[in-house]
Parts: C-alpha cells; sequence; structure tokens
C-alpha cells in the first residue's frame, strides 16, 4: 500500500496544498474546487511551515503501526496562510503542547508500512520558543 | 409527483452486547424476523445499513446474504454504507422509494459485529470512515479527532468537565429500563471525570461503548398497511446531509453543518416545527458530539448544548427528553445498526410501547444519525399515524 503515500510524496514533504486562483483562498489538503468561491481554478501551492496550535489531543491509544510513538500529540494547526493541518507535535516538552503555541513544519519517520516494511515520511510540528 | 404516505409498521432488534455466539448474518436474522412477525407479504426489497462488514466480519454482499436467509431470494437487496450513518441512510434509501411509488414495502436492516475485533482493530476500522491519507496517516483515531474538537470547544466556549459529563449521564440513566440497552446502570458526572483518558480531555465515559447488534423496521405505504390493525408510525420526513469532510477542512469546526442543514431539510418536509418534538435521539458518539448536534439543531444556543444538559433541559420529564433509550453512550453503539435502532425507538415512543421509558402522549419524534465527525447526518421525523 505504500504507493498510496509515495504518489503524494510532495503534499508530505513539502506541504503542498491548493491555492484558488481566483480568490487566492489556501488550503490543505488540496481540494479541487475552492471552498472559498466556488471556483475550479485551482493550483499547487506550498504551504507556509509556520502557524499556531488552534486544539490540541494527548493520544493514549493511536491506531495500528504508532503504537512505538503512543502516547503522542495531535494537533490542528492553523498555519500562517489560514489554512489548517492535522499534524503530530513532536520533539517538544510537554509543557510546551497548548493552544496558541507557534510550531513549525518538519521532516520525520512517519510510519512504516506493514507489508514491505518500507519507512514512509511525512510532516510533523514542533513548538518554538 | 404523487407521494405515498410511508409508515414503520414493525420493528425487531437484538440486544446490543458481546455476541459471541452470534455471527453478523445470525443478528440481522434475528432483527429481522423481529420485524417481518406476523407478515405474511413478503416485503418488496431489503436495504442493509452496514459499515465495515468486510473488516468485521470478512463478509461483504450483505444483501443477498440476508435475502437468502430470510428465505426472500429473487427480491433487489443491497447494502448501504456511510459510516457510522449508514443505518440512517439505508433508512433514507428505503423511505424515498416507498414514497415515490417505486416500492409497496421495504425492510431495512442495520447490523454490525465489531466485538470479533481486536480493540485496536476496531480503532483502525472505524478511523477508515476519515481520510487514508492526511488522518490516518498520522495515526488519528476517532476518539483523537473528537479530543480536539473537545478541546476547542472547551476552550473556545467556556465549557467545563462536568457540563460535558451531563449528556453520558443523562444516557445511562435513560438505558436502565431499556431491555435491550448495552450498560443498564445510572452514572454519576465523577464516573465520568474519574474514567481512563483516552484522548484529552476525552475519557472513557465520554465515548460509546464497542457492541454487536442488529436492528430492523419494515417500511410500507398505505396499499400495503390497509387492513392492518397494528400501531403503526409514521415517517412524516427525512433528509441527509453533508459537511467538509474534516474537522481540519472546515471553515468553523464547531459548526455541525450536516446537522444542520439535514434536520431543518427533515422538519421542513415533515411541516413540523422544532418546538412540536416530544422526543429526539441524538447521535452522542462522543459528549462533545452530543453537545454540538443539540447546538446545530437549533435547540441549544452556541456553548449552551451541554450546559443546557446539565441544567436538564433534556433530561426525562423535560420538554425535550433525548435519548430516551440510552443513546449511543448506553444503549450501545453497533455502528452500522445505530441509525436503525434510533428510528425503532422513535417508533416504540409513537406507539406506546415504549415501557417504562415512555414519553407520555408522544406526538412527534426524530432521530438524528452521523458518519464521521458530522460528516454525514441523516435525519427523519416521525408522527403518529393517524
Amino acid at each position: 500500500m505504500s504507493i498510496q503515500y509515495w504518489r503524494i510524496r510532495d503534499r508530505y514533504y513539502r506541504l503542498i496544498g491548493s491555492r484558488c486562483a481566483e480568490c487566492g483562498a489556501e488550503f490543505f489538503p488540496p481540494l479541487y474546487r475552492c471552498r472559498k468561491c466556488g471556483s475550479e481554478s485551482i493550483k499547487d501551492k506550498e504551504m507556509p511551515r509556520t502557524g499556531k496550535i488552534m486544539t490540541y489531543t494527548h493520544l493514549h491509544e493511536p491506531l495500528p503501526g504508532f503504537e512505538a510513538q503512543a502516547p503522542l500529540y495531535l494537533a490542528v494547526v492553523k498555519l500562517d496562510n489560514g489554512a489548517k493541518v492535522l499534524t503530530q507535535i513532536v520533539d517538544s516538552p510537554d509543557e510546551a503542547v497548548k493552544t496558541g503555541a507557534r510550531v513549525r513544519a518538519t521532516i520525520r519517520r512517519a510510519l512504516v508500512d506493514g507489508d514491505s516494511g518500507q519507512i514512509v515520511y511525512g510532516f510533523k510540528f514542533v513548538v518554538v520558543n | 409527483m404523487p407521494r405515498s404516505k410511508v409508515y414503520v409498521k414493525s420493528v425487531g432488534m437484538t440486544t446490543v452486547a458481546d455476541h459471541w455466539n452470534d455471527s453478523i448474518l445470525d443478528l440481522a436474522v434475528e432483527a429481522s424476523r423481529g420485524a417481518l412477525k406476523g407478515h405474511s407479504k413478503k416485503p418488496d426489497q431489503i436495504i442493509v445499513g452496514n459499515m465495515f462488514s468486510a473488516v468485521g466480519a470478512r463478509q461483504e454482499h450483505l444483501g443477498a446474504l440476508v435475502a437468502t436467509a430470510l428465505g426472500l431470494a429473487g427480491i433487489p437487496a443491497f447494502k448501504v454504507e456511510a459510516a457510522c450513518s449508514s443505518g440512517g441512510s439505508a433508512f433514507n434509501v428505503g423511505f424515498n422509494l416507498v414514497k415515490w411509488g417505486a416500492i409497496d414495502s421495504a425492510l431495512v436492516v442495520g447490523v454490525e459485529k465489531m466485538r470479533d475485533l481486536e480493540p485496536e482493530e476496531v480503532s483502525q476500522a472505524l478511523a477508515m470512515a476519515e481520510s487514508a491519507e492526511y488522518t490516518q496517516f498520522v495515526g488519528a483515531t476517532f476518539a483523537a479527532l473528537n479530543g480536539l474538537l473537545a478541546r476547542y470547544y472547551m476552550e473556545q466556549l467556556g465549557v467545563t468537565r462536568d457540563e460535558l459529563s451531563a449528556i453520558p449521564v443523562i444516557d445511562h440513566a435513560n438505558a436502565v429500563a431499556a431491555p435491550h440497552a448495552q450498560f443498564r446502570k445510572a452514572i454519576t458526572p465523577e464516573v465520568v471525570s474519574r474514567s481512563s483518558m483516552i484522548a484529552d480531555p476525552l475519557r472513557l465515559f465520554d465515548c460509546a461503548p464497542v457492541g454487536d447488534g442488529a436492528a430492523a423496521v419494515l417500511l410500507v405505504n398505505d396499499s400495503a398497511a390497509s387492513g392492518t390493525k397494528r400501531k403503526m408510525a409514521e415517517v412524516l420526513g427525512g433528509k441527509i446531509s453533508t459537511n467538509d469532510f474534516s474537522i481540519y477542512e472546515r471553515e468553523d469546526m464547531l459548526d455541525f453543518k450536516a446537522t444542520r442543514l439535514a434536520f431543518k431539510g427533515a422538519l421542513q418536509e415533515a411541516g413540523v416545527a422544532p418546538g412540536k418534538l416530544s422526543t429526539l435521539e441524538v447521535h452522542d458518539a462522543f459528549s462533545v458530539v452530543g453537545a454540538l448536534s443539540l447546538e446545530a439543531m437549533g435547540y441549544s444556543k452556541r456553548g449552551q448544548g451541554a450546559k443546557d444538559a446539565k441544567a436538564g433541559r433534556y433530561s426525562r420529564g423535560s420538554d425535550l427528553p433525548i435519548n430516551t433509550f440510552g443513546g449511543l453512550k448506553a444503549r450501545g453503539h453497533p455502528v452500522g445498526a445505530t441509525g436503525v435502532y434510533q428510528i425503532a425507538e422513535a417508533y416504540l415512543q409513537l406507539t406506546d410501547q415504549a415501557g417504562k421509558n415512555q414519553v407520555e402522549g408522544a406526538k412527534y419524534a426524530a432521530t438524528q444519525n452521523i458518519g464521521g465527525v458530522d460528516t454525514t447526518s441523516a435525519v427523519h421525523v416521525f408522527g403518529r399515524a393517524a
């Protein structure tokens, strides 16, 4: 199943989302039609790599395949362009993970594919001081 | 275009439980036989509501499987899937087919087999209702998404832990006298706030349990109902709506748009004002989802859903008692069956068969069945058959 992730590796590595050519709104994950103005003139656009935690959770039992990372922090991050991203928060002290904290994107090992053992990389975010 | 009146003529249910000795087919057949008991005429069609039989029971093609087991092979039969709103969505298909005259009757059966799986396999199966590439990819379970939502709800709108506990408390109180409920035991808010942490701030008792179960209803039009002496409930309106797929794709994460639109549309079709409902089945898969649903349906103002529940506005004896058989938290949530359980419960209320749970003189009832985090919402409105 790794091909499912390989296909969109640019989305994971470089946070490639969408920009509406009509109204300028930006989105992540990418979409086919602008949710703000309805335009279908959508172009790929690299997202800013910094933003703020809107909300977070400390998850004790993540999905199978993520046990070694548990418990882990998940957050909805509002990027500086207004797009929202669901992400893990890593390499940050517990007391730093809070609503409103500034974060930046980094590349980390995301998961190991169950069948092939292939390592899949993706974005995670860290709290910046 | 002429539309037929549509009635729920009869219902059948299994208990929601760990049915170690029953297969997914056993459960579907038991509920279906309950709904078909005493009917000489076979239904024109079977529609099965189910979310993840491929994962939970290595079984697809449920329509023909159930039809064959009931001795009804020959009639059209298929499965409808819309995550946890599979049951409500299957019912909506049956309702529309009968309403617009394509068929005279339909058996809608919701079924889910969850307990054959290990807990982490259940999490995985449920997570398939979310984006494989952007939600499952980061390890997020459904509990995690609802934990994110619960924190946002509490921090942005000033909702407290005890307020959030109110809906699970209502559910458990109502399930005590519900013969088919999974957990027939009353709880206090402290039971919720001291239960183990699942996805901070959500704890075990904020979350609906895992269980097996099936519920079935027989839908008929006027001609198929003629001559019956049974008490029936009339299906007055129904609508399914969708929200932007995942919470992080939504302009306002606290606006349950799917529920808001479906509820408005279903009531409009029914010609029933919101204040006229006698009882309401709310899809509270998580405490926060119950609160936000009540806000989306307009019964509570923004930020007031959990507070109103704590103040007693949705308890038995109030103007709008919710989840009179325990809701998702205490009746249980065999995901693809839940929407049909809700409808069977609305039927019991409107035909005065709710026993100790009866809302006296119940005139109108509605059911709200969500898939995902308000990603799909199926709402139906019922009245007493004239």
